[in-house]
């Protein structure tokens, strides 16, 4: 156990630092701390000049292996990248979904053509991504998939008809990975197809849905006789599930350092509103912001222990990445209702109309979403029950 | 960075779980409750044997020479099993302060503790009561600003008893004979280092009584049926075993990272201790809560064994600092005015 960075990996953290003060000036000083989850309709336009930047400096895809066109950046030094990125408040990435979904799945199940086709787009930062899970009828019971995808011998094309929902920038996105049904009499994770779809394409329509913030980083996108080259489908015809499953994994990664380092500003945002308000002298906040701080430490080094390999061979629980998901967004729930207990009876006041939320604002109502999407607490508690703890499972109803 | 533990660590700490699984038996904890000692001489000899005794005594004086990192996982297999010896307090507590005082009194007592000859105990006035005094051959104890090492005949002992009938608590008085061994600055860092050490080890017999307590849980409702299912595939009832599994899981880490801070004498290691103290302790404690809801009535009757983890997990959440005190440290770290707090603080 060595609980430090070497030199050289300090080394690699002035060098990170010194391209974000050089770099994150100007035109994109007013993206400080904007523009990520739940402030994703911030900025947009500039945030994608911003994704173009970093590719420029060789700051997209640092995890990624050199021949990929990635920076092939060790454990370490994706974490420091993290780290310093948020240090210097930098925006939230409109590439995350490539960089941290898309890529990685087809790095690991695509076919060489499509690594040549999709890949560069994403490491240059030009190219964005959706993922389209969820269905109306297709939510905590993800495999009930209903959206159909027919190959067209005549055409050579997949069609794909249906409905995908919670579609996260749909509306900014260049392409999107859908799960679909190739076998059309097929149920529940069998007969499914993982297809990689451009959206501007006649076929497609993207709906905004507004969100309780007043927002939309959601969509509904409609596939009416939607088409995708016959090359464009990760994995063979029926083994979709095997390829979507995959791809959660890497949401349990390097990726997760992101989304602790934003916690860890929006936290220290809170002390220093608790310290210049006052509210920090009162015993009670003092104790729910010492124990946020102690559970962001605690995924923090959780993240380390299962980046450095270590998950499970302590005794500790096989399927430790399991339990992630319902520990951040718990955590992340409580920190919202904290910030307006944090802020008093200025929470209900807006910056200006019409509706515009503070950051901490649109945070409290955001994290709403959280204990819900990709799985929700109740769900993410019946998986950790049966496969982590090894429970009796529920019996279930038939498929229809 | 390496946030693992070592093939050697983990061997070992399988080897020694072998070992206490097949020995200290809930049967034989219950026998140990119908002593006047309520130890276990050949048990505590057999502990010698293997050389967990001596595990942090230096080579020099017949030990292993290890660390607090290297007695982490152990110390966790002693929980698990509910230990009654005090080994944890032995290993972590009694010989790293008799190393920190060094000198003769450290030169007379380590070969012994290491070749199971004697005992040594530590008190602390932050713990009210020392842990088996009773069946100590010297004493380390915080009077005031001073520290003294008393032998047994030097001290009268008042039994108080515990909610555990595993632990055995004493009032202490000093008689005359006993021996000044450290003053001023030198005991107060003795006094907190042990306090520290102390904590660590309770936080991790907490992760292994955590983690017996969801042991016997998933099999009673894996086993016990009512509506002609077992109870254990409703979700009311597994949803209460999540929530345990998770806060156990994440209290794994902060408890291996104040070993680590201790055995590398880090200054922030008092704020890595009371971290660790806190969630496992709480893990610990929502651990009994739970398994004594999915027990049902069984739970609730003194054969049942989960009140042996239990009772154990409660006496530890409240000694060597209750919550209050540890909370309180690591708000007064984090409110401090030039904190290390921020992105680039993962290991500050």
């Amino acid at each position: 156990m060595k609980l430090s960075f070497s030199p050289e990996d300090e080394q690699f953290r002035q060098e990170v630092a010194a391209w974000l003060q050089q770099n994150l000036t100007g035109e994109f000083e007013k993206l400080r701390y904007r523009g990520g989850p739940g402030d994703e309709h911030m900025f947009p336009e500039e945030r994608k000049v911003w994704e173009r930047k970093l590719a420029e400096g060789g700051w997209t895809c640092v995890g990624w292996a050199k021949e990929y066109g990635g920076r092939g950046c060790s454990i370490e030094q994706q974490v420091i990248f993290f780290e310093e990125y948020a240090r210097a408040g930098a925006p939230g990435r409109v590439g995350h979904i490539g960089e941290g979904l898309a890529g990685p799945t087809i790095i690991a199940f695509g076919t060489q053509e499509q690594k040549e086709k999709y890949l560069p787009g994403i490491v240059a930062g030009t190219q964005l991504w959706c993922q389209g899970y969820s269905e109306p009828s297709a939510g905590s019971d993800l495999a009930n998939v209903k959206t159909k995808a027919r190959f067209d011998e005549a055409r050579g094309k997949w069609i794909i008809n249906g409905q995908k929902v919670w579609t996260s920038l749909a509306h900014e996105s260049e392409y999107c990975f859908v799960i679909a049904r190739t076998e059309p009499d097929s149920v529940a994770h069998k007969g499914l197809g993982f297809f990689l779809i451009e959206m501007d394409q006649p076929g497609i329509e993207v709906r905004p849905i507004e969100q309780i913030t007043g927002t939309s980083e959601f969509n509904e996108v409609f596939f009416d006789d939607a088409v995708c080259d016959a090359g464009d489908i990760v994995g063979a015809p029926g083994d979709g599930w095997k390829v979507a499953m995959g791809l959660l994994g890497f949401e349990r990664g390097v990726s997760t350092l992101g989304q602790q380092m934003q916690f860890q500003n929006e936290l220290d945002e809170i002390v220093r509103l608790a310290k210049s308000n006052g509210a920090a002298q009162d015993p009670v906040i003092r104790q729910r912001i010492a124990g946020a701080h102690a559970e962001l430490k605690i995924m923090r080094y959780n993240s380390m222990r299962i980046l450095s390999g270590q998950s499970g061979s302590d005794g500790a629980l096989q399927k430790e990445a399991l339990i992630y998901k319902l520990f951040w967004s718990t955590w992340h729930r409580s920190l919202g209702e904290l910030a307006m207990d944090v802020l008093g009876p200025e929470c209900e006041i807006l910056e200006d109309g019409p509706y515009e939320l503070s950051r901490l604002q649109s945070m409290y109502l955001f994290v709403r979403a959280d204990t819900i999407y990709g799985g929700t607490n109740q769900i993410q508690r019946n998986i950790i029950a049966e496969r982590g703890l090894g429970m009796p499972r529920e019996p279930k109803g038939a498929a229809k | 960075m390496d946030f693992t533990f070592t093939e050697d660590q983990l061997l070992f700490q399988e080897s020694v779980r072998d070992f206490l699984q097949n020995e200290v038996t809930c049967e034989r904890i219950r026998a140990s409750w119908e002593t006047d000692s309520g130890r276990d001489t050949a048990l505590w000899n057999q502990l010698v044997e293997l050389g967990l005794t001596g595990m942090t005594v230096p080579e020099e004086h017949g030990g292993l020479g290890m660390t607090e990192l290297d007695f982490v996982l152990l110390a966790q297999e002693c929980g698990y099993v509910a230990l009654p010896e005090p080994l944890v307090h032995t290993v972590m507590v009694a010989v790293p302060m008799l190393n920190e005082l060094g000198g003769e009194l450290a030169a007379e007592w380590l070969p012994k503790i290491a070749a199971g000859d004697a005992r040594v105990v530590v008190g602390l006035q932050q713990c009210l009561l020392v842990e088996d005094a009773h069946i100590a051959d010297l004493l380390l104890l915080q009077q005031g600003n001073v520290l003294v090492a008393a032998t047994a005949d030097q001290v009268f002992l008042k039994h108080n008893e515990s909610i555990d009938p595993s632990r055995k608590l004493f009032s202490v008085e000093v008689q005359a004979g006993a021996q000044q061994i450290a003053e001023g600055e030198q005991a107060a860092t003795c006094v907190a280092n042990a306090l520290n050490r102390g904590a660590l080890g309770c936080a991790a017999q907490a992760l292994g009584l955590a983690q017996r307590m969801v042991d016997l849980s998933v099999q009673y409702t894996s086993e016990r049926q009512q509506f002609g299912k077992p109870i254990g595939s409703f979700q009311a009832v597994k949803h209460h075993m999540a929530n345990v599994a998770v806060q156990l899981e994440y209290a794994r880490a902060p408890t291996h990272r104040a070993a680590y801070a201790i055995a590398n004498g880090q200054e922030l290691a008092a704020y890595a201790v009371s971290h660790a103290k806190i969630v496992a302790c709480e893990a610990a404690n929502l651990a009994a809560k739970n398994s004594h809801q999915v027990h049902g009535a069984m739970g609730y009757t003194w054969e049942m064994d989960l009140h042996i983890f239990m009772k154990k997990a409660w006496a530890l959440a409240n000694t060597w600092g209750d919550t209050g005190f540890h909370k309180s440290r690591i708000g007064d770290r984090i409110f401090a005015p030039r904190a290390a707090l921020g992105a680039g603080a993962t290991f500050a």
